[in-house]
């Protein structure tokens, strides 16, 4: 090898996938970046000791991919289409800012919104809000604009774990969660696959855990990463894990005293002693609305809040003088009554789930599901206690975790629900060595969930959820995805509208239930899209693509040609992940595992000079808003902190920018990384970014009780809403009544999910029956498939990237669709056979992969492949259960999410030539 | 006296190739050639089936029957326990690439890049016409430990002088050190935990230890 004339190591971030960021350094020799290390001097800060994943190192391949667009190019062929050459011709960075910005001078001129009161503009940014941690200042320039619809997903809800999302910030300000592992004995996980998905922080903790002996039992059709990890795999049927949870709690409340659950915590932290009455509502006190206990000490209903009351947490109780309020505050009074504690409630629900039954939904015996709940309760050590920081907790070190799929789609409501009522009845929910939240993304603050607990009604936290009553609700979409019209859990903060139900805004696109009353969807005039496929990476992508094909004017942040901006106007290159600057937010706690003992910033900075003429998104940005007269309202934006991390000018500290002028790239991270320094210190210390260059990180020290929300909710003497969903229900029939008053009655199968307590309903058959209502026959389809996910490649936009495929190809999976030995014999399928996978939409190939930890009736594919148009990609000739997944109302659930699974056929391919089509 | 030897508890090990691409990374190494990589094994049948994770390299033996066979004495076992290749010497006759048992060493014949026959310039800075046509493999990041004599830092405990897959596992699976310092990551984990190493019968005495639970998991 030649000798270095010099080499450096430049600190910086890896943020490609929601687990992290991670923090890194690359090796630069000569001007080259050459290697990506880990950052050893956030060894004692970082929980992964300042490692990154296996994608991190693909980055240096990222740079110098000679399939990179490098200049701005513009569209010269007016169609089109996938059998559209775009005729791409490069352009200057003066021609293409200039362009856009008279494109968007022109819709602005029209108005912000449209005929339809929709936005003009929408933009569509990747995997969890990655890309905000790569767009540089972009977001301030979005805030100059104004509204933006985001509604166009590329993925979203049927990808992640979005119920969880939902669900998850409403019970616990748990925007997702995660098990306690560090403390955690015993866990239950639903299909998720954490080493996976978790980042180098979440497996660090699951290493470490298996090494100090923890059970962990995996739950899911197919033998994961993480099932292999696992002591034990138990291979359920696909979309029963509801009744496998609703099992689990059979046994905790139907087969166990009371006595052997976490009655202190049930009582007190709970509704489980709130009264419920004859109609499923809780009894109120008429007085104050407040709702009714029955006191053990006075033999009498009181309000929760009584001091000194010992409510029940069972039994039938008479009830004189109570009121109950159902949808749009119709109340009932009761004159005498009978009230159930609501956990009386829930037993006499979950008594007809025995794991005998469950047996015969799951295909699991009855005898595994109740060893399982058994060791769980056992395993869960109530009464144990430990100290943190002098504060004695609980220590309840169970926990169950749900993955994607699990947590989409119908059935999805009733594990977020079971999961979490599991937590409860032992008293592990928000405590240590149990279920834990991360962050939050619907409320606010982001960076604290803590302060976003604020007491609301009924006891509960406050919830801002979408307005249902008649004189607030959203008749009107205020965007094409219509979450706040339809979703009232998901809420409508800024990540709201992304979180709501992406996929109805493509098929509304197409077409509509014949009984929608509002005004038809419009297109957005300006669509941007950064880091982000979704031609690629939703569902049904033949005809995504054909809706994408159909947007006017489509404006791609663009790293190589892909599927979606193989439709755009105009490509602008930004400068990539090496290549730019860039400060953000690290440590604290959030998704996947990321629980750190520390919170700071990191810098992301130019290892290497940009390839070609790609430009820093910050440049970008702010000569974006130069040129479209928004440079003011756009700096205006950053000194607000918009940019992320903090306002530049506070008490005791000003950084602001001049509002007037334009500012160089330095000097807006400068003032970032001064004003960030200064409020982590609290004005102790101001950092600059020629500090930053050369130590990458600045971290102060957390507390490690802002883990756990349990007790921030004692100090403040809240309870959480569980088990017993009245809230839920009421908003549901509200929304009814408010779609029906409208006429609109193809929602109503969605509305049935709103349930105090949920049931089983039979979900496997719900994907029969779609494919029978779309015109086949389901035994045409004997088999189910699912999509896995890929360490190597989840949500690193790197499908493009060589070093990864090499790699990931040790992984099994990698090479095509997974299948069971046993069914492929069947089949006259062998190994590395090319094979067709056919749902009633259409037909994805690929060679199969032969295993015995699959079930016989589920084929398993990885990652999102059957690119067409992203060079290297689409060589790969690798199948994608997004081709032929269809999007689908009546497999849409309440909150706008899809589970990522269809009813298929395979068969072997008569033409043996690897991904040939027929 | 230096004896390293690189330990590998299974019970942390996820299958995540990190350290395949790290040494890729780290080395240079041309596309298809992995001087290590984890294996992804299966073992039963459907519903009792068992998928483990094992990496894999050179297993610098102490009686490496690679060495035996190379007629150019390219291949040595060093004295601190690294088997090396010396590529001025090696003449790619691939008699070591036969009698590895561990499939541990590569061939190429040509110059092989990520994108086609132009190396893109992370490949160009360090294309090494020397390694085209000769035996190669894990070296332990022999240059990284060779450097912890002149700046007096500990391999397996300062990163600079560590193998880079050590350095970038992200389940803290791999250890790397000296055997005849009782204080170790290597040496404690071989006194404290039960461990083995992979065809003891085949009498090679490999220098990489596998930490396991003794049942599997």
């Amino acid at each position: 090898m030649p000798a270095a004339q010099s080499a450096k190591k430049v600190p910086t971030y890896c943020y490609n996938c929601v687990s992290g960021p991670d923090l890194m350094t690359v090796k630069v020799v000569d001007g080259v970046a050459t290697e990506v290390e880990p950052n050893f001097a956030a060894a004692d800060v970082h929980p992964a000791r300042g490692r990154v994943c296996v994608k991190a190192y693909g980055l240096v391949q990222k740079t110098y991919n000679p399939h990179r667009v490098l200049q701005p190019m513009k569209r010269t062929n007016p169609r089109k289409g996938r059998d559209e050459d775009p005729g791409f011709v490069p352009v200057s960075w003066d021609e293409a800012l200039d362009m856009l910005a008279a494109k968007l001078a022109a819709v602005r001129a029209q108005g912000m919104l449209d005929e339809a009161g929709l936005p003009r503009v929408a933009a569509t940014f990747g995997h969890g809000g990655t890309p905000a941690n790569y767009m540089g200042t972009f977001p301030a320039f979005l805030a100059a604009w104004g509204p933006i619809d985001y509604s166009f997903g590329s993925g979203q809800g049927v990808k992640c774990v979005h119920s969880e999302h939902l669900y998850g910030e409403f019970w616990h300000r748990a925007f997702t969660v995660a098990a306690d592992t560090p403390l955690a004995d015993y866990i239950i996980a639903m299909g998720a696959n954490v080493e996976v998905t978790g980042g180098p922080c979440a497996v660090t903790r699951h290493a470490d855990a298996r090494v100090r002996g923890y059970k962990r039992v995996q739950v899911e059709p197919h033998l994961s990463v993480t099932g292999g990890c696992s002591a034990e795999w138990v291979p359920i049927r696909p979309k029963t894990d509801p009744a496998f949870m609703f099992a689990l709690i059979h046994v905790l409340v139907c087969e166990h005293r009371l006595d052997e659950l976490d009655v202190p915590f049930l009582r007190d932290r709970t509704s489980a002693p709130y009264l419920v009455g004859p109609d499923g509502l809780y009894l109120r006190d008429p007085a104050t609305g407040k709702p009714l206990v029955w006191d053990e000490a006075s033999n009498r209903a009181i309000p929760f809040d009584t001091p000194g009351a010992r409510p029940a947490l069972t039994g039938s109780h008479p009830v004189a003088g109570a009121v109950s309020v159902d949808a749009d505050d119709a109340r009932t009074e009761f004159a005498e009554t009978v009230g159930t504690p609501a956990h009386g409630k829930l037993v006499e629900h979950i008594r007809r789930y025995s794991p005998e039954w469950a047996e015969k939904v799951c295909d699991v015996p009855a005898k595994t599901i109740r060893r399982i709940a058994n060791e769980y309760l056992a395993a869960a050590r109530i009464g144990a206690t430990i100290e943190i920081e002098g504060r004695t907790l609980p220590l309840r070190p169970v926990a169950v975790t749900l993955g994607k799929s699990v947590n989409n789609g119908w059935g999805a409501y009733e594990c977020c629900w079971a999961r979490t009522v599991l937590a409860v009845l032992v008293g592990a929910l928000e405590v240590p060595g149990g279920t834990l939240g991360t962050t939050v993304r619907l409320n606010r603050p982001h960076d604290n969930r803590h302060a976003s607990v604020v007491a609301g009604e009924d006891g509960f936290m406050a919830q801002k959820l979408n307005a249902t009553d008649k004189a607030h609700w959203a008749a009107t979409p205020t965007g094409r995805n219509i979450h706040k019209t339809l979703v009232p859990i998901v809420g409508d903060s800024a990540w709201a509208q992304a979180l709501g139900p992406t996929q109805l805004a493509w098929m509304f696109q197409r077409e509509r239930p014949e009984d929608w009353s509002m005004p038809a969807p419009s297109l957005p005039e300006v669509w941007f899209v950064y880091r982000s496929n979704p031609a690629i990476s939703f569902w049904d992508t033949r005809q995504l693509a054909d809706t994408i094909a159909r947007f006017p004017y489509t404006v791609a942040f663009a790293y190589t040609v892909d599927e979606t901006n193989w439709m755009a106007d105009l490509l602008l290159p930004e400068a990539t992940d090496l290549e730019s600057l860039q400060l953000i937010r690290v440590g604290g706690t959030k998704f996947m595992e990321q629980f750190w003992e520390h919170r700071g910033v990191v810098l992301r900075q130019p290892a290497v000079a940009p390839q070609g003429d790609t430009r820093d998104f910050t440049w970008i940005s702010t000569e974006l808003a130069r040129r479209t007269g928004l440079l003011e309202a756009y700096n205006r934006a950053l000194n607000k902190g918009t940019a992320g991390v903090s306002p530049l000018s506070g008490e005791g500290y000003d950084f602001s920018l001049d509002p007037a002028v334009p500012h160089p790239v330095d000097e807006v991270w400068d003032a970032v990384c001064k004003a960030a320094t200064t409020t982590l210190s609290g004005g102790r210390e101001t950092r600059d970014l020629a500090w930053f260059r050369e130590n990458g990180f600045y971290t102060v020290p957390m507390s490690k009780l802002d883990w756990y929300l349990t007790p921030t909710l004692e100090d403040r003497g809240l309870r959480y809403e569980l088990p017993y969903q009245e809230r839920l229900l009421r908003i549901g029939r509200e929304l009814g009544n408010r779609l029906h008053e409208t006429g609109m009655h193809w929602w109503d199968r969605q509305l049935s999910e709103y349930a105090a307590l949920p049931e089983w309903h039979d979900d496997p058959a719900r994907w029969e029956e779609a494919v029978a209502r779309a015109g086949a026959d389901p035994r045409d389809f004997p088999l189910w498939l699912l999509a896995t996910k890929s360490m190597q490649y989840h949500t690193g936009g790197n499908a493009g990237i060589a070093l990864m495929r090499e790699v990931a190809q040790n992984v099994r999976g990698h090479a095509g669709v997974i299948m069971n030995t046993r069914t492929a014999e069947g089949l006259g399928i062998a190994d590395g056979d090319p094979v067709e996978i056919r749902s009633h939409i259409g037909a994805t190939y690929g060679k199969a992969v032969l295993a015995q930890g699959v079930r016989p009736d589920t084929l398993v594919i990885m990652g999102q492949f059957d690119h067409w148009a992203m060079p290297f990609a689409k060589d790969l000739g690798l199948p994608s259960l997004n081709t032929v997944a269809p999007m689908s109302i009546e497999l849409t659930d309440a909150t706008g999410s899809g589970a990522d699974i269809v009813r298929v056929a395979v068969r072997r391919m008569p033409d043996a030539r690897p991904g040939a089509r027929p | 006296m230096t004896r390293y030897a690189m330990v590998i508890d299974l019970r942390r090990c996820v299958g995540c190739q990190t350290c395949t691409a790290a040494c890729k990374n780290a080395n240079a190494t041309p596309p298809g050639v992995q001087w290590r990589r984890v294996l992804d094994l299966e073992t039963g049948e459907f519903p009792d089936v068992r998928r483990s994770f094992l990496p894999v390299s050179c297993m610098h033996c102490d009686a490496p029957p690679c060495e035996e066979v190379c007629p150019t004495t390219a291949t040595k076992k060093r004295a601190d326990g690294l088997v090396t290749i010396d590529y001025d010497i090696c003449i790619g006759c691939a008699n070591c690439v036969m009698a590895c048992p561990f499939d541990a060493r590569s061939i190429v014949h040509e110059a092989r890049f990520a994108y086609g026959d132009t190396p893109i310039p992370s490949e160009a800075v360090r294309f090494d016409p020397a390694r085209v046509s000769v035996a190669n493999k894990c070296s332990f990041c022999k240059d990284r430990i060779d450097r912890a004599a002149e700046t007096g830092q500990v391999p397996g405990r300062d990163p600079e002088v560590t193998p880079a897959c050590v350095n970038a596992c992200i389940s803290g699976a791999m250890s790397f050190g000296d055997l005849d310092d009782a204080e170790s990551n290597v040496a404690r984990l071989l006194r404290d935990t039960e461990h083995f190493r992979l065809h003891e019968d085949l009498g090679t005495q490999p220098r990489v230890h596998y930490v396991w639970d003794g049942k599997g998991r």
